[in-house]
Parts: structure tokens; C-alpha cells; sequence
């Protein structure tokens, strides 16, 4: 009986080659992009589980938030968190071990280079396992002048020779100091968040003149990881962050009033959490992260192209039916049960579903490394692992009973007598008409991919072309101008690059465009009810910034080196219970918090803020610019001052025109004529600033190929259906044709046929398109507007209406064009 | 109304060549009624598919309403056929999707008729059948002597001359396959030209020229004496 089932499956398979062939091809590329989208989803949830103690591995993370402004969310911490945490929590708190990045001028012999390496605590070794090869690490943390580093820098800086005791000699800050190779590590895998190429011991007394980095509160610089005792529960933590924040931080600006804990907020991450919640905050994690949400997406979308695969075989499965009942009549008429012939046929789906993942497991080999390559993830693909198995085991039986089942129903329920006497199928408009339903569906989901993948498209191409204040174009910034070994020779090295030929104009900034830092002061305003303290953004700037970045004054006017009070006082500098004053450029943004009524109204308005020290200055605002999306275009536009300080200008902006290459050559040769121990870095403002939507071209792209796919396999199921509906069709074509039907009227006919339900779907996949684009775009305050989704959808619809056509078009014509005799003569 | 000169049609496949027409003469007038007969493959259907442009000969001409039509091609065919020819065919061929009404108004559904006319065209004609009883029914509500009473009044909905009938009571018992009978010699009394392919020599006795053909050649032309 087996056997016989078996022929039947397989000779049916091959007798009806453009069925098989649509299903086995839908089904593969279906099962194929189930497959990839697992192992992606796989990879996104096993992060940072492979540490021994990963249940028992928490990060603080810091909440500010400022008087009317958005919560500011930090995966970071103050330096002074370490040793607070063990006090604070001595019964409950095991380990602390922070991190902390920072760019070093690294030199080995006579070579100079500029690397990013970590500096944290020995504890690091208690609460993660690191895979020595050579060393010892514990020793190596536990001495500030020894060097751990993994495999791949050991390679790049020692190629084959030992690195075991090597000499590198770092500078960072004012420290210099030969550092000795104590460790090597093997590198750490991608699936975690932590990533550095190498580790040195925090020594805080290295940094005693940049106490931001580890000694004081008001800084967020470090990662800072801890694990907890046996058996003590992270609630107990969380429960007394609040009262830790009080006990040791202090709002040292009075006029803020409330309790530190109103200020700043403390929550525990555990670390498995963090690649895909990545607690708010899109940067300042060591490497990008996913989210959940991409998570789901991606998962929704290979279940919707399973789906619409599945859709292919059910209703080719039943249109095709007239075929197999005389099939179902004989053996009904030589005795088969109802149930052994759903058994039959939900065997033979399950053998094509079987057929179509070796063939999508092919494809998943050809395709993965270029989908990894979208993903940014080295996903490999393991036959003999049993969870993988049986999730492919598990979806070929899903598959097969779900594209099976009702066919195998309407198959098995034929009546012999009917079937055999009148030579046809008993065929119900109940099945036809489900699968008109079932094409609606296919097509609602490919419109709704398209519709998704012009508006992601769309965003991305908006917001890297907005305008953002000021000129992007032919702008190079050059970095690290505010390193020791460059630093003074800085102002020599503007005046020299101002001199090249190409360069129209250099300014130095503390900041450059989509830097992501945040530094903030407290302004306080003369209000109604006396003084009202306000948080704004500041920068540092030279006399040509404005010049430079193309920004127009709104108000007022720009630094001027006629006036002495341009430039901000330093606290440092001045005497004690001098009157200090000074002149001060804002942003629109500002402008309205402080609330004034408009740029003009702000002009000759004072307000105070300290300027270092424990002293206050007054700052007369002379100038208003307008709203510049300065800092990342992904977030609001935040207000802002521009002191005129010569202070952290690690920045030097350049203003070119011509061939920027031959610009850049020329800078490069001067930087290194002039500055031997600081390597040369620079970047074009327009590059950075589009690599912030990488992640939504990269999405929009694996949009458009996974809508790309609906499509295709929606319409490899609609050219399957056209060509049952036309042979089953053809008496009637025959019939309109002698009546006097050309071969137009009769594509008109069959191509309204197949419109129907394509129409019918743009109405059921526009309002859950725009529902669900309007949701994400919120993600962005700059977006494209509402109103550009309906021409979307309209494209989109048009899209599918034109594909559907081209589908069925031939085949269509060919039936069109076929002799009506050929169809009426014979019955 | 047509003449056929030295009319052949030749079926080719890869190996053979079959001769199913060879070199017909036939001229029919405006106004008569022929009955074509013969044994099985003897090209009877050939004759009957090209008279009414469904097929094109190989070779000869085929003048219809003083035009030769041989060369035309499917538009033009087409066109000529859908003004002037009706069919019925031995097993119907009605749409099953379709009801009674608008099977037989598909006939003028290709002729820009605007619908009103259509509608009063077709419950003229429907009358004249006896079938408006069952104008709402599907076709497979019917026996197939309505059926093919259908099938009568859609092939003369649209004021054909003539009508091609290819064994119109094959499919029907004796009762029925005389009412049709009678209905096509009556619409013959009422000027249209009919053309029948039949098997059966009673029904043949209704038509005033029988036609023999056997492999492809006209045999014999009996004319009858008008009754």
C-alpha cells in the first residue's frame, strides 16, 4: 500500500511538472528564508550566554533626567560607582569591574599608531571567562603597566613571534608609559556585547588630572559590570538604587531643589538582555546592537512567506483536483476509507514539502553568506544539531499538513457515483471561492512588503539628504587636534592648513557633527518668579566656526575678535569674587526654552551659568542661530550654546573646494611634517552623517529582497492557478470566441479575473501598511510626512497589478489564441 | 450566400499528412437548408468549422457574401462571423457559469449592442423558443432539449443569416431532436440559411439539399423536391 502511495506521489509529481515545479520553488525559497531568518534570530538570542556566570551578570546603567528635557538614558556609569556598589551593598554585591575605552597614541619602536583599547578593573577576571592562550591574565590586570590584548591585535602587531613580553608604550592623557604584553587572549565571539582588543589595569592615581574619567559623579565614562552573591535576588538591588543615588551624589546646584534621586536614576541590566534591549539608548554600547523589534519583523516576515508558499500548494492542490478524481472515485470504489486516503494525501504534500527544503537547504548554503553579510553576522548553518533538526523536521510537517490538509479534505470527500458517471469534479464554488480568499491574502502581504519597503527606503533616503543647518558638502574634519603631541601645535597647524591651496576656510570645534556626545550646562534664566534653571547643550568653538559650517546668524551677530568679551571666562583663571562676564551665541532651541519670544527679543538677554571652579559669570547673548541638526539627525533637535573657549578642540574643521583627495593629501602631508606622535585622522561630515542610517539601508534592502520573494512566489502561485483556471476554462473561451469574442476581449476577461483579488488586497494591505509604517516612522522625530504613504501604496498596488498581469498575460494570450474548435469539438 | 472552388484542407503533424478536404465545390444560396452526411472522419466537421471561419482552408476559395475570405485572417474572420453566423453545437455548449439569459445575450455582447436592446432582443427571442419560463435557471437546471433550445436562440439573437447546426440532436432523444428540427426548418421559412451536419437521414429530410461527402470529396448532391 506504501509503495503504491509512493508511485502514485512521484509519477503525479513528475506528470504534472509546472505544479510541482511552482510548489517545490516556493516552498524552497519560503523554507529557505525561514531558515536564514531562524539563524539569525538564533544568533540575536544566544548573546552573552556563554559565560559561565551569565545568569548572575548585571550592568548599571544611569538615567538622567534634566528639568525639561527628555530622559537622557546612558548604558554607562560614573567611575566612583565601583567602590559606592561594594559599600553600599556589602552583603549583597560580589564583584564590580568597569570599562573604559579610550583612544591611546601607541608607539613601538620608531612606529607611531592610534589604537582604542579598555581600561578596567582586575575583577573583570572574576566575573567574565576569558580563553588565555598565553599568560596570565589575573597578573596582567592586577599591574598597571602590563598589557592584555587578544589574538588578532597580538597578530597584527607581532605577526608570528611571541607577544609574551613585548613592550608598547602608550600615551593617553598626560601618561606615558611602556606597557609590557602580560596576556593574550583568544578573541571574544560576536554573539556578546563586549568587545575591546585589549585590556589595561585601571590605576585611578594614572588619571588624577581627568578625574571625569574615574573619580567624579558628574561624568558617565565607565561600564560598569558586577555580579551578585549566592542566592541574592537583583530585585533587592533595584529596590535600593534611589537610596543610593542620594547617599552619595549631590545636586550641587541649589536651585534645582528635590532629592539627586529626582536627577539621576539607576537601573540593572542583566547581560543577557542588552543586545536586544539595549535600554534605550542607541549609542554607547561597544558595538552596535540589535533590537527586538528587528527581531520580530524579520520573524513575521519569513512566517508570511512560509505562508504565502503554503497558500501555493493548497490552492493548486485544489484547483488540480479534476484530476485526481477519478483517482479518489476508483479507489473509494475498491474500497478506500475516507482516512486512508487523507493519510494518502497529506503524505504526498508532506513528501513535497520534504522536496522543497533539500532544495531550500541549498539555497540557504549559496545565500547565507551574503544575508549574513546584510545582518553583519557570520551565521553558519549546522546540520547535526539537533534543535535545528527538528525545527526543520518540525516545519516541513507544518508545512505539509497545513498546505495538505484541505485539499486532502476536498479530495477524499468526492462522491464516486458523481464523479465517475459525469466525468468531471464535483468542485464546490465553497473551495473556489476559498481560494480567491487565499490569493487576496498572498497578494495583501506582498502589497503590505512593497508598501514597508519604499517607506524604510524613502526614511533613510530623507533623512540623509535633509538639510541640516548647514553645509555638509566639502567639509573634512580633521581629529584628534586636542592630543598631547599635537595639542600645541595645533593653532600652527590651522594657520598652515588655511594657507593650502583648496582650503576656503579652518575652524576648531570640541564636537563634530553626529559625534553622539552629550555634554550639557544649567543656565539659569531671569523669569517672572525670579531664576529658573534650564539644561542646554554647549559646544566649543573658535571665531571661523560659523564661517566655516555656512551658519547664518538669525539675530545679532557672530564672534568677533573686536570684542574682548566674546570669549568665555575661566573659572580656573579668575580671581576670586571677580564679576565675571562674557558674550554667548544660542540656537533657536535655546532660545525658546530660556522663553524668550524670539530670536531678536534674546538679544542683549543675560543669563548665568558656572564656568569652573565654583565660579559664576553672566553671559549676555549677542547672537541667535538657527535650529542646526548639529548632533545625530536621529534625535530632536536639542537646544544649544556656542562659547567661544579654546578648550577640547579636537576638531579642526576644513572647508575645501576642488578635488578633495588632493585637499586631503595635502593636509595629511603637512599634519605629518608637523606632528610626528599623533597618526592623522579625518573624515568627510557628509559620510559620517549618512552612516548613521546604515542600519535602515541595510533594512530597507533586506525588505525589498524578502518582498521580492512574496512577490514572487505569490505570483508563481497565480501563474499556476491562471493555467488550471484557462484549461478549465477553456469551453467557455471557446464558446465567447465563436460568439464573436477577439482575442482582446478574451484577455480583458481572464486578466479581470486575476485583478479581482490583487485589487481587493491593496484595500485590506493599505491601512495595515500605513498603520504599521506610521508606528515605526515615530521612531524618527525628523520624518517623511504621512501624505507620501498613499503614493506609496498606490505604486505599490500598481506593482503588484502589473506583475499579477505580466503573470497571467501569457498564458493568457496563448489560451486566447488557441482555435475554439479545439475546445468545443470533443466533450 | 457562399461558394466553396477547389477547397482543401490539409492536417499536417510531423510524420503524416492528412488530406481531410480535397478540392470541395459547394455553392449555397441565400435562403436554403443543406444537410451534410457522411461516415465518421470523412470531413464533414472540417467543412462545417471552415464555412463557419473557425478554421481556414489550405488551399481553394471560399467566397461568402461575394467576398473571398479564404486569405483573411482572425480579425477579419472574426468579424464577418460573429454579423452574419450562428452555431449550435451536438453537446450545447452553453456556459455553466452563466444563466440562460446571458447565455444567449453572449451572443451580442461582442456586437456594441447597448443593453437595453440586448435585454428586449433577448426576451424576443427567448419567447419564440419557449424558454423565458427559464430565463434565471443555470444551465445545468435543464434537459438537454432546453438546453439546446438555448443554444437555438442564442445562434439567432443577433439576426445571423445563417446558422451552422453540427449534429444539433446527437445528444437528444427523438422527442426532442424533432422539436429542434422543427424550430430550425421554421426559422428556415423565415429566410435563414441553414447549414446541418446530421448522422440521422430523418432529420436530413428536413433539409432540401443533402450534401455526401466521403475522405474529403462531395459524393453526391441529392436535391429534393420542395415539400
Amino acid at each position: 500500500m506504501f509503495q503504491n502511495y509512493i508511485n502514485v506521489a512521484l509519477r503525479n509529481l513528475f506528470k504534472n511538472k509546472l505544479y510541482s515545479a511552482i510548489n517545490i520553488i516556493g516552498l524552497a525559497v519560503g523554507l529557505a528564508a525561514c531558515i536564514m531568518i531562524m539563524l539569525f534570530v538564533r544568533d540575536e538570542l544566544s548573546y552573552d550566554r556563554f559565560w559561565s556566570k551569565a545568569d548572575n551578570i548585571y550592568r548599571l546603567n544611569t538615567t538622567f533626567n534634566p528639568p525639561g528635557r527628555e530622559p537622557f538614558v546612558t548604558v554607562m556609569a560614573q567611575g566612583p560607582t565601583k567602590h559606592a556598589l561594594k559599600t553600599y551593598f556589602p552583603e549583597e554585591v560580589e564583584h564590580v569591574t568597569r570599562f573604559n575605552s579610550m583612544r591611546v597614541v601607541m608607539q613601538k619602536e620608531q612606529d607611531v599608531f592610534s589604537e582604542i583599547l579598555m581600561w578596567t578593573d582586575p575583577e573583570t577576571v572574576d566575573i567574565f571567562d576569558f580563553d588565555v592562550v598565553a599568560g596570565d591574565l589575573r597578573r596582567t590586570l592586577n599591574d598597571n603597566a602590563s598589557l592584555a590584548i587578544n589574538e588578532t591585535f597580538a597578530r597584527k602587531y607581532f605577526g608570528e613571534e611571541d607577544a609574551i613580553g613585548q613592550t608598547l608604550t602608550l600615551s593617553v592623557y598626560s601618561l606615558k608609559r611602556d606597557y609590557r604584553i602580560g596576556a593574550v587572549y583568544k578573541d571574544l565571539p560576536h554573539n556578546t556585547v563586549l568587545e575591546f582588543q585589549g585590556m589595561a589595569m585601571i590605576d585611578e592615581k594614572d588619571f588624577v588630572d581627568q578625574e571625569w574619567e574615574f573619580t567624579q559623579w558628574f561624568s558617565v565614562n565607565n561600564y560598569v559590570y558586577f555580579t551578585l552573591k549566592p542566592g541574592v535576588s537583583v530585585e533587592t538591588i533595584n529596590q535600593r538604587l534611589d537610596g543610593f543615588t542620594n547617599q552619595f551624589i549631590e545636586i550641587p546646584d541649589a536651585a534645582l531643589g528635590g532629592q539627586s534621586s529626582d536627577y539621576i536614576h539607576y537601573s540593572t541590566q542583566p547581560i543577557t538582555d542588552i543586545q536586544l534591549d539595549p535600554a534605550g539608548a542607541r549609542d554607547g554600547e561597544m558595538k552596535a546592537t540589535g533590537d527586538m523589534a528587528t527581531v520580530i519583523t524579520f520573524s513575521a516576515i519569513a512566517g508570511l512567506i512560509l505562508v504565502i508558499a503554503c497558500i501555493n500548494f493548497m490552492n493548486l492542490a485544489t484547483a488540480k483536483s479534476t484530476q485526481r478524481a477519478r483517482e479518489v472515485a476508483l479507489r473509494k470504489v475498491l474500497g478506500a476509507k475516507r482516512r486512508q486516503l487523507v493519510t494518502q494525501f497529506l503524505g504526498e504534500s508532506v513528501l513535497i514539502a520534504l522536496i522543497g527544503l533539500v532544495f531550500g537547504v541549498v539555497l540557504v548554503e549559496v545565500m547565507l553568506p551574503s544575508f549574513g553579510g546584510f545582518v553583519d553576522k557570520e551565521l553558519t548553518f549546522n546540520y547535526l544539531d539537533p534543535l535545528t533538526i527538528s525545527i526543520l523536521l518540525g516545519l516541513v510537517a507544518i508545512v505539509g499538513v497545513l498546505g495538505g490538509v484541505y485539499p486532502a479534505l476536498i479530495l477524499s470527500g468526492f462522491r464516486p457515483a458523481y464523479v465517475l458517471k459525469a466525468n468531471k469534479s464535483s468542485e464546490s464554488t465553497g473551495s473556489a471561492r476559498l481560494r480567491n480568499v487565499l490569493v487576496v491574502m498572498q497578494f495583501a502581504i506582498s502589497i503590505a512588503l512593497i508598501v514597508s519597503t519604499g517607506v524604510v527606503y524613502g526614511q533613510k533616503v530623507y533623512a540623509t539628504n535633509m538639510d541640516p543647518g548647514f553645509n555638509k558638502e566639502n567639509l573634512i574634519v580633521v581629529r584628534n587636534t586636542g592630543r598631547s603631541g599635537a595639542i600645541d601645535k595645533r593653532d600652527a597647524f590651522k594657520e598652515q592648513v588655511a594657507r593650502l591651496p583648496g582650503v576656503k576656510s579652518v575652524a576648531f570645534s570640541s564636537d563634530a557633527p553626529a559625534s553622539g556626545n552629550e555634554s550639557n550646562n544649567t543656565v539659569r534664566v531671569p523669569s517672572e518668579e525670579g531664576e529658573r534653571s534650564v539644561l542646554i547643550g554647549s559646544h566649543r568653538i573658535d571665531y571661523e566656526f560659523f564661517d566655516t559650517y555656512e551658519i547664518p546668524m538669525l539675530a545679532g551677530r557672530a564672534y568677533s575678535r573686536e570684542y574682548a568679551l566674546d570669549v568665555s571666562p575661566n573659572g580656573f583663571a579668575a580671581e576670586e569674587g571677580a564679576l565675571l562676564q562674557s558674550n554667548l551665541i544660542v540656537n533657536e532651541g535655546a532660545v525658546r526654552r530660556f522663553g524668550f519670544a524670539s530670536p531678536q527679543d534674546a538679544i542683549g538677554k543675560i543669563v548665568k551659568m558656572g564656568v569652573g571652579n565654583g565660579r559664576q559669570a553672566e553671559f549676555t547673548i549677542i547672537g541667535v542661530i538657527p535650529d542646526t541638526k548639529f548632533q545625530s539627525v536621529r534625535e530632536v533637535m536639542r537646544p544649544e550654546m556656542y562659547f567661544l573657549a579654546p578648550y577640547g578642540f579636537n576638531n579642526l574643521n576644513v572647508r575645501y573646494e576642488g578635488n578633495p583627495t588632493e585637499v586631503v593629501g595635502r593636509i595629511e602631508a603637512l599634519w605629518k611634517s608637523m606632528i610626528t606622535e599623533v597618526p592623522f585622522a579625518y573624515d568627510y561630515v557628509d559620510d559620517v552623517m549618512a552612516e548613521e542610517f546604515v542600519r535602515e539601508e541595510n533594512q530597507s534592502i533586506l525588505l525589498a529582497i524578502f518582498a521580492g520573494l512574496a512577490v514572487v512566489i505569490a505570483c508563481l502561485g497565480l501563474y499556476g492557478l491562471a493555467s488550471f483556471t484557462a484549461e478549465r476554462r477553456t469551453k467557455e473561451i471557446g464558446i465567447r470566441k465563436v460568439m464573436g469574442a477577439s482575442v482582446f476581449d478574451i484577455v480583458r476577461l481572464l486578466l479581470w479575473q486575476f485583478s479581482k483579488p490583487v485589487l481587493l488586497a491593496n484595500l485590506i494591505a493599505w491601512p495595515i501598511a500605513i498603520w504599521g509604517m506610521l508606528t515605526w516612522l515615530e521612531n524618527f522625530p525628523y520624518r517623511i510626512e504621512a501624505w507620501v504613504l498613499l503614493p506609496l501604496c498606490l505604486v505599490a498596488g500598481v506593482i503588484a497589478l502589473t506583475i499579477a498581469w505580466a503573470t497571467v498575460g501569457g498564458n493568457a494570450a496563448r489560451v486566447a489564441r488557441s482555435n475554439p474548435i479545439d475546445a468545443l469539438r470533443y466533450e | 450566400m457562399l461558394k466553396l472552388h477547389n477547397l482543401s484542407k490539409v492536417y499536417r503533424t510531423d510524420e503524416v499528412e492528412t488530406a481531410a478536404l480535397n478540392s470541395v465545390n459547394i455553392e449555397i444560396e441565400s435562403g436554403e437548408f443543406v444537410a451534410i452526411m457522411g461516415p465518421s472522419g470523412c470531413g464533414k466537421s472540417t467543412l462545417l468549422n471552415i464555412i463557419g471561419m473557425l478554421d481556414s482552408p489550405s488551399s481553394g476559395d471560399y467566397i461568402f457574401m461575394g467576398e473571398n475570405v479564404a486569405p483573411y485572417g482572425e480579425a477579419k474572420l472574426s468579424n464577418i462571423r460573429k454579423q452574419h453566423i450562428g452555431f449550435i453545437f451536438q453537446s450545447f455548449n452553453l456556459i455553466d457559469e452563466l444563466s440562460v439569459e446571458e447565455n444567449i445575450e453572449l451572443a451580442l455582447l461582442y456586437h456594441n449592442i447597448p443593453a437595453s436592446e440586448r435585454r428586449e432582443r433577448v426576451a424576443h427571442v427567448m419567447d419564440k423558443v419557449g424558454i423565458a419560463h427559464r430565463a434565471k435557471h443555470m444551465p445545468s437546471q435543464l434537459s438537454g432539449g432546453q438546453q439546446q433550445r438555448v443554444a437555438v436562440a442564442r445562434a439567432v439573437v443577433g439576426d445571423q443569416a445563417m446558422i451552422l447546426a453540427d449534429e444539433p440532436t446527437g445528444n437528444l432523444d427523438s422527442a426532442h431532436g424533432q422539436e429542434v428540427m422543427e424550430m430550425l426548418q421554421s426559422l428556415n421559412e423565415e429566410g435563414t440559411t441553414i447549414v446541418m451536419v446530421t448522422h440521422s437521414p430523418a432529420h436530413a429530410d428536413y433539409a432540401r439539399r443533402t450534401i455526401n461527402l466521403f475522405d474529403g470529396h462531395v459524393v453526391t448532391e441529392n436535391l429534393r423536391a420542395a415539400v
